[in-house]
C-alpha cells in the first residue's frame, strides 16, 4: 500500500529541466538516501515525491494512487515531509509547532486528544527537544528549530516520510542520532527517503542511495555498488576516494589530498 | 515583545481584564459627552430598564439620550472596532505580513465604494450592505493580486496601498458629484463618524459583524498552521487555496459592515492585532478573541475621547485613532523583533 514509486517523472520549468526521467521504486522498511552536487535536482525530486511540485511528464504512486490525484488531507495522512529550510519567525512554542503535525487526524472520530499528546511526546523526545517543549520557536538556535521541525515531522506519523537534509544544521552527534532514529523507523516498516550530503552518512545509514547529476538518478543501488570513485568523481567534479571504512562495515568516501 | 503572560492563568487573567475594561468603556460611553449623566442616574436608568425599581428616578431626557443616541452608539464603536481588530488579526495571519490589515490593504477603502454607491439607492441600510458586498470582493480582488505575497511582502502591501488610494478617489467622485442629502460626506469615507446611530443599523452590522468573526474564529487553527508558511501548511493537509477564499471572504463582510455602518475608521486594524498579541499571545483562537476586545476599547475609548475633547464640537473617531495609533505603531516598530 505505501511503496512510493516514481514512472519516468520528469519536472520542467521555462529554460530548465529540474528533473528528468527518473525511475525509483522505494518500498516500506527501505531507507533511500539521495546524494548528488548542488542543483542535481535533489529536492526537486523530493518535492516531485512530496505530492508538492507537479510533473510535466510521468507520474508518482504512492500504493496505487497518483499522488496528482489525493487531495491536501489525504496526502497528509501519507507522508510527511522536512522542508530544507523550515519557516524560523513562529510565535507559538515548540510544542505547539510539533502538536501542528497532527493537522491530518483533527478530524477523525477515533481519534482522542491523547493520542495526539502521546505522539507530540513521542516525537519530542524521539529528536532530544523535550526540554525545549515550553521555548518560544523563534527563540531557539537553528539546530534546535531544525530538531523540532523533525520532531513535528515524525509526529505526522505518516507511513512514508521524506526529508530535505535533515542533518544540515546539526553538531554530529544530534545529527547521527536523527539518522539513527530515521532508520529505525524504516526498520519498523515506514518508507523513508533522506536528501544528504554527507557521503558517508549516506554510506552509513541507508538501504539504498540514488546518486543525483542534472536532474538525473546516474546510479542507484546499495552504497557499495552505487559508490564508485569514478562516478563521484566524475558527479562532484573533484577527485573523490573510496575505501573500506576503517573500523567496521561499509565504505568511506573521501576528496583526494592535495 | 517582553512581559508576555505564558501561563494558563495569566492568559485568563489578561481576557477578564480585557472584558472588564470594554464594560467600563460602555459605561464611560453613556455618561459622558456633551451633557454629563452622572453614574447613578445611568446605572438607575439601565435598572429599569430591566423593570428594576433601583436608585432615584432618571430625567426622561437623560433616558432618551441614553437609549436613542449614546448605547446604540458605543455599541457600534465596540461591534465596528472588534470587526476591524479581528479582520487585521486574520490578515496578518493569513499573508504572515505584520503590516497586513484592512486599511493598508485595500479592502476598507474598496468597502467604502460599495458603501457610498449603497447609500445613494438605499440609505444607511444600503451603505452597510453595499460596504458588506464590496468588501467581500475586494478581498476576492486582494487575493488574486496576492500571488507574489510569499516572495515580495512589501510588493503586496503596496499593491494593496495603490489599491486603496485609487478606490478611494472613486469614493470621492461618487461623493462629490451625488446626491449629498443621502450619502454622507467624504470625511466619513476618510475619518469615519459614529453620530447618528440607531438600532436598526446597530443591529444589521452588528450581525453581519459577528457572522465574519465567528467564520474567522472557525478558521483560527488553519491560520496557526499557516504560520508555518503555505508550502508546510499544504503538506500538513490544508487546502490552502479554499482557506485563503473563505477567510478573506470573512474577512471581507466584517471589514465591509463596519466601514458601510462607520466609515473608515484608520489604524484599528494595525494596531489592535499588535496590542492583543502582546496580551493574550500569538496563538489564532486567543488572538482573534482578544483583538475583538482591544479594538472594541480603543474605537469606545477614541469615540469618548472626540465628543468629549472639544464638546459640544465633535472631533471624528478616526482623526483620534491616528493622532493615537500612528505614533503608538511608530513606537511598536522599534521593537527589533517586528522587523525579523
Amino acid at each position: 500500500m505505501t511503496t512510493l514509486r516514481a514512472e519516468r517523472v520528469s519536472a520542467v520549468v521555462p529554460g530548465r529541466r529540474l528533473v528528468y526521467d527518473v525511475d525509483l521504486t522505494v518500498t516500506p522498511g527501505r531507507l533511500l538516501a539521495v546524494v548528488g552536487p548542488n542543483g542535481a535536482g535533489k529536492t526537486s525530486l523530493l518535492r516531485l515525491l512530496a505530492g508538492d511540485l507537479e510533473a510535466s511528464s510521468g507520474r508518482v504512486l504512492i500504493g496505487e494512487s497518483d499522488v496528482a490525484d489525493l487531495h491536501p488531507s489525504e496526502l497528509s495522512r501519507l507522508r510527511a515531509y522536512l522542508q530544507h529550510a523550515p519557516a524560523v519567525d513562529i510565535p507559538f512554542s515548540a510544542r505547539r509547532v510539533v502538536a501542528l503535525g497532527r493537522h491530518a487526524y483533527r478530524h477523525d472520530p477515533g481519534n482522542f486528544r491523547e493520542r495526539d499528546a502521546q505522539a507530540v511526546v513521542t516525537a519530542m523526545a524521539d529528536t532530544e527537544t523535550s526540554e525545549l517543549a515550553d521555548r518560544s520557536f523563534r527563540t531557539l538556535s537553528g539546530g534546535e528549530q531544525m530538531r523540532v521541525s523533525i520532531a513535528r515531522v515524525l509526529a505526522q506519523d505518516t507511513p512514508i516520510v521524506l526529508l530535505d537534509e535533515p542533518t544540515a544544521a546539526l553538531d554530529v552527534g544530534h545529527g547521527e542520532r536523527v539518522l539513527l532514529r530515521l532508520r529505525n523507523l524504516a526498520q519498523a516498516g515506514k518508507t523513508v527517503v533522506v536528501v544528504l550530503h554527507d557521503l558517508n552518512a549516506a554510506a552509513t545509514h541507508s538501504d539504498e542511495v540514488a546518486v543525483m547529476a542534472e536532474g538525473r538518478i546516474v546510479a542507484l543501488g546499495s552504497p557499495e555498488s552505487a559508490f564508485s570513485a569514478t562516478l563521484l568523481s566524475e558527479v562532484y567534479r573533484h577527485p573523490l576516494r573510496v575505501s573500506n571504512h576503517p573500523f567496521g562495515p561499509g565504505i568511506i568516501v573521501l576528496p583526494e589530498k592535495g | 515583545m517582553s512581559g508576555k503572560p505564558t501561563t494558563e492563568t495569566g492568559r485568563r487573567g489578561a481576557f477578564a481584564l480585557l472584558v472588564a475594561l470594554v464594560v467600563l468603556a460602555v459605561i464611560a460611553s453613556l455618561g459622558l459627552g456633551a451633557v454629563v449623566i452622572p453614574p447613578s442616574e445611568v446605572a438607575a436608568a439601565v435598572a429599569r430598564r430591566f423593570g428594576l425599581a433601583w436608585g432615584s428616578e432618571p430625567s426622561a431626557t437623560a433616558v432618551s439620550v441614553l437609549w436613542n443616541i449614546r448605547l446604540p452608539r458605543a455599541l457600534l464603536a465596540a461591534v465596528t472596532g472588534a470587526g476591524l481588530a479581528v479582520a487585521g488579526a486574520a490578515l496578518q495571519g493569513l499573508f504572515r505580513n505584520r503590516l497586513a490589515e484592512p486599511h493598508l490593504l485595500g479592502i476598507a477603502p474598496g468597502a467604502a465604494l460599495g458603501g457610498v454607491l449603497g447609500a445613494s439607492v438605499g440609505g444607511t441600510s444600503g451603505a452597510v450592505a453595499g460596504g458588506t458586498i464590496a468588501g467581500m470582493l475586494t478581498a476576492l480582488i486582494l487575493k488574486r493580486l496576492s500571488r507574489s505575497r510569499s516572495s515580495e511582502p512589501s510588493r503586496f502591501v503596496l499593491t494593496g496601498l495603490a489599491l486603496g488610494l485609487a478606490i478611494t478617489a472613486w469614493v470621492g467622485f461618487v461623493v462629490f458629484t451625488g446626491d449629498r442629502t443621502r450619502i454622507p460626506p467624504m470625511e466619513f469615507w476618510l475619518l469615519g463618524n459614529l453620530a447618528g446611530t440607531t438600532w436598526p443599523t446597530l443591529g444589521t452590522t452588528t450581525v453581519l459583524v459577528s457572522l465574519g468573526i465567528a467564520g474567522l474564529l472557525a478558521g483560527g487553527h488553519s491560520l496557526d498552521l499557516l504560520t508555518l508558511g503555505e508550502a508546510d501548511a499544504r503538506r500538513l493537509g490544508l487546502d490552502v487555496g479554499l482557506t485563503l477564499t473563505v477567510l478573506l471572504l470573512a474577512v471581507g463582510a466584517t471589514t465591509g459592515a463596519a466601514v458601510g455602518a462607520s466609515g473608515v475608521i484608520v489604524f484599528v486594524g494595525l494596531v489592535s492585532p499588535h496590542l492583543a498579541r502582546g496580551v493574550v499571545g500569538a496563538g489564532h483562537h486567543r488572538l482573534l478573541a482578544g483583538s475583538a476586545l482591544v479594538g472594541a476599547l480603543v474605537v469606545m475609548s477614541a469615540d469618548i475621547l472626540g465628543r468629549t475633547l472639544a464638546s459640544p464640537r465633535e472631533i471624528p473617531v478616526g482623526l483620534i485613532t491616528a493622532a493615537v495609533g500612528g505614533p503608538f505603531f511608530l513606537w511598536l516598530i522599534r521593537d527589533p523583533e517586528f522587523t525579523e
